[in-house]
């Protein structure tokens, strides 16, 4: 490859992106790239907002700059607002359709008595991410997960779709790989059927 | 996962965090104790050596009580003839301080290196404290990396230098440097059997006082310059060559952010990149002002460098331009990025940016608007929840919620600054809760409470205690026991029955030390039991003298570990929507990220993947409504 292709990952507490990301550098270190990331690690706390900033072939900063992350990579929808002044004009999203609101957001809904308060949903979301771009792949992941047998396997969906991109620089036998080295053992095939229907699925939105 | 990648054999290169690469420099330099109280950026460096201890088996490690028990555990293995290292948060150095500065004088003997993190842009700490200058007025070398590969070298070569000038050596690094990923090609990693040393084999003297400290400091300046002129050779300060007489000068995660804004700009501008902060390669530096014009200085935080730089341009180059923080360039707050730094440099050499940063900015503000905040919370099942809420149902019920003081400390606790809970009067410093209340109590007519964590009660907060007791000083204090270290990733501490690795220590008993010192009364409490906590916290907050309130339960992840580690399941919990009456105390006085309400019958939902089923939140439902899922 040639230049630098930038990964946003953006998520909440908990949900495993320090791995997703960890799969994707030994995916790229495996495939001779160069990588590397500004990581959010914030405290212990379950439900905070953090991001990785992912960057393969020749990164010089650990932190992407403003409009230029090829990709975004959400595993909470509502994240990839907080963070989209990274992803460029054109710029693919690859996004679970899971919400988890705040608690102020709860606090709101649940003390309009009128019930006028709703939740963000995910159609309002989407239509924000409209004003950046158009390829914008929504995932229900958790379904795809249970479908793959195991619904901790969100994750792999999330990285299957991702390598439906045309540009994404790692092969996608090396990314396969990486997955189910680093996933528990007991949950080996269920990651690999997850991969393959999120790859499926991206393929689908991407029209690729 | 990379921490394999420290125990590798081969020379990599393997992708590392920072935090990884600097304990794989350690192990590469034959380093024999370490010693570490945990703190957000560097846990990762404790956590990592802990992981690889029982592998590796020929070097001694403790989680220490605080970061001044760490350096001084150190440094007295580098007295006793072994290589040693710790690492801290920029704030534990100010804990550690009192002895570092001693250490300068007296100097040590095998290596041994200290790491220090600041945290620009406060992303976990009190303050965006500079700590570079403890280099400069504790006479400690001091040396900063910008990535990890050079956080792997610069390790290495801080033994060496350690144990060439027999001075503790520093290494500072920031938040963006210790979690940043990077390629690091490793050294060889030959490692010796631990042994241990007869005194007579290695003593040395390391006392100072008048007039010894007098004679230790007319040598300590001679290190300094014998420091100062290895320091003007090292390849850690280098010159990435360019074109014109306007140059840069800049250290640490500020290098990278310049060299990529010069790419962006297609600029090529002399670039001196400083790698010892203390002592500086002066005369490197004059020699770089001589060829310029114009010198701009990108660093974080105070005008550290740029300061220095300025009075070192004062002979070398009286009419060369400075441009930095004095000249209205750069800000002396918040972390800098690529953009920032781009658009300085835009400016300065009049290239085009490449991109309207501003514009994207912007917008992405607009697009953002319909979120709310994601402020930090409590875990779902986190014990500290209950407490709180116990609190304040007590306080309500004496009619006393303004009419207490609440000095806060540091842990995961500080958070009851934020709703529901608001508890905001004061958190200061590890322990300082309670030297605040001690001096309240003094003045106001108010109750003084106090809240510590049971790493904090260890830390910092025994001698603010033991003060309040002598003194038959009115204060409740609230110790918060979850048997870890929570906040920086459950590490283990003195109230824990491990010690690094996993391996056995003896856990304080902290009610006999409280019983012991002259407690006026110590009540427990279990905050799974949220409602039977009330009374007990009235009885306690009405007595007089220091009355302590243990409140004891796991924190809800470590917890949630060992309950995995015994093959228990987590049953998580459900709302029976026939019960609940939306009163939604669970909501606005609760605050647990597993709880929503259901748009189609305005009922609460719990989230099942996300609970912990401690069912704290049927305690707090005036109907019960919450019970343990069926399965």
């Amino acid at each position: 490859m040639s230049g630098t292709f930038n990964i946003m990952f953006c998520g909440v507490g908990g949900q495993g992106l320090m791995l997703l990301s960890s799969i994707l550098g030994k995916a790229a270190v495996d495939a001779g790239l160069e990588v590397m990331t500004g990581e959010q690690h914030g405290l212990s706390q379950r439900q905070g907002s953090i991001y990785v900033h992912f960057r393969i072939g020749e990164p010089i900063s650990p932190l992407i700059a403003y409009g230029k992350a090829d990709m975004m990579i959400a595993m909470e929808a509502s994240e990839t607002l907080r963070y989209i002044e990274y992803l460029k004009d054109g710029g693919v999203v690859i996004m679970s359709n899971r919400i988890m609101p705040s608690v102020s957001e709860t606090e709101k809904v649940a003390l309009d008595k009128t019930g006028k308060t709703k939740y963000l949903t995910i159609e309002q979301i989407v239509d924000k991410l409209k004003m950046v771009t158009d390829n914008i792949v929504l995932l229900d992941s958790l379904e795809l997960a249970l479908q793959a047998g195991n619904a901790k396997t969100e994750n792999s969906v999330l990285v299957g779709a991702a390598l439906a991109c045309p540009d994404f620089p790692i092969p996608t036998e090396k990314v396969r790989e990486a997955v189910l080295a680093l996933v528990p053992e007991k949950t080996i095939d269920a990651n690999s059927r997850a991969f393959d229907l999120g790859l499926e699925a991206g393929g689908t939105c991407l029209g690729t | 996962m990379t921490v394999e990648d420290v125990m590798r054999t081969d020379h990599g290169p393997a992708l590392m965090l920072s935090n990884e690469a600097v304990v794989r420099g350690a192990l590469e330099s034959d380093v024999k104790v370490v010693s570490f109280y945990p703190g957000s950026p560097v846990s990762e460096i404790l956590d990592t050596f802990g992981e690889v201890l029982d592998h590796f088996g020929d070097y001694k490690m403790e989680i220490a009580a605080n970061e001044k028990v760490a350096l001084e555990t150190v440094a007295g293995a580098s007295m006793a003839g072994v290589r040693s290292f710790t690492s801290m948060k920029s704030v534990g150095m100010n804990v550690a301080s009192d002895s570092m500065f001693s250490m300068g004088y007296t100097g040590l003997n095998a290596g041994c290196v200290c790491l220090i993190a600041d945290d620009p842009f406060a992303h976990s700490s009190q303050s965006e404290q500079d700590g570079r200058y403890f280099g400069e007025v504790a006479y400690v070398p001091m040396i900063e990396p910008s990535n990890a590969q050079e956080a792997h070298d610069m390790v290495r070569w801080a033994f060496e230098v350690s144990e060439r000038h027999k001075t503790l050596v520093i290494m500072r690094t920031t938040t963006r440097v210790n979690h940043s990923r990077g390629m690091v090609k490793l050294g060889d990693l030959k490692r010796t059997p631990f042994e241990r040393k007869s005194w007579a084999d290695v003593k040395g003297q390391y006392f100072t006082v008048g007039s010894v400290a007098r004679a230790l400091k007319a040598k300590l300046l001679e290190k300094k310059a014998a420091l100062q002129k290895e320091f003007e050779k090292t390849k850690f300060n280098f010159i990435d060559e360019g074109k014109g007489t306007t140059g840069v000068i800049t250290a640490g995660v500020c290098y990278l952010h310049t060299k990529e804004a010069m790419r962006n700009l297609e600029a090529e501008l002399p670039v001196l990149k400083i790698g010892t902060l203390f002592p500086l390669p002066e005369e490197k530096i004059a020699d770089f002002l001589k060829r310029l014009d114009k010198v701009i200085i990108v660093e974080e935080l105070t005008p550290y460098l740029e300061t220095r730089i300025t009075a070192i341009a004062k002979e070398a180059n009286p009419t060369i331009e400075i441009i930095g923080k004095k000249s209205g360039h750069f800000s002396e707050m918040l972390e800098y990025n690529v953009p920032i730094v781009e658009k300085v440099l835009s400016d300065v050499t009049g290239s085009e940016i490449s991109l309207d940063y501003d514009a994207i900015l912007t917008r992405a503000e607009e697009l953002a608007e319909v979120l709310s905040n994601r402020v930090p919370i409590f875990c779902p099942g986190c014990p500290h929840r209950g407490t709180l809420w116990a609190f304040r149902q007590a306080l309500n019920r004496l009619k006393i919620r303004d009419k207490i003081v609440f000095n806060n400390d540091i842990g995961c606790y500080s958070m009851a600054f934020l709703p529901p809970n608001e508890f905001s009067d004061s958190m200061l410093a590890m322990g300082a809760s309670l030297g605040l209340s001690a001096g309240m109590n003094l003045v106001l007519e108010d109750k003084v409470i106090a809240m510590v964590g049971d790493s904090t009660l260890y830390h910092a907060a025994l001698p603010g205690i033991v003060n309040l007791i002598h003194h038959n000083s009115n204060v409740t204090l609230f110790v918060l026991d979850n048997s870890v270290t929570a906040m920086t990733g459950q590490q283990f501490n003195p109230n824990s029955e491990f010690n690094a690795g996993g391996h056995p220590a003896r856990k304080i008993n902290m009610e006999k030390f409280f019983e012991a010192l002259g407690a006026a009364k110590i009540a427990i409490i279990d905050p799974y039991e949220t409602r039977d906590c009330i009374q007990p916290i009235i009885d306690a907050i009405q007595i007089e003298g220091l009355s302590v309130i243990i409140s004891k339960r796991d924190c809800a992840l470590y917890g949630d570990r060992l309950k995995k580690r015994l093959g228990e399941k987590i049953v998580p919990s459900e709302n029976v929507k026939d019960t609940c009456r939306s009163i939604y105390a669970c909501v606005k006085e609760f605050y647990c990220p597993a709880i929503l309400v259901d748009e189609d019958d305005r009922k609460m939902k719990i989230q099942q993947d996300l609970c912990d089923g401690c069912l704290e939140c049927r305690q707090v439902c005036p109907v019960d409504a919450p019970r343990h899922i069926e399965r």
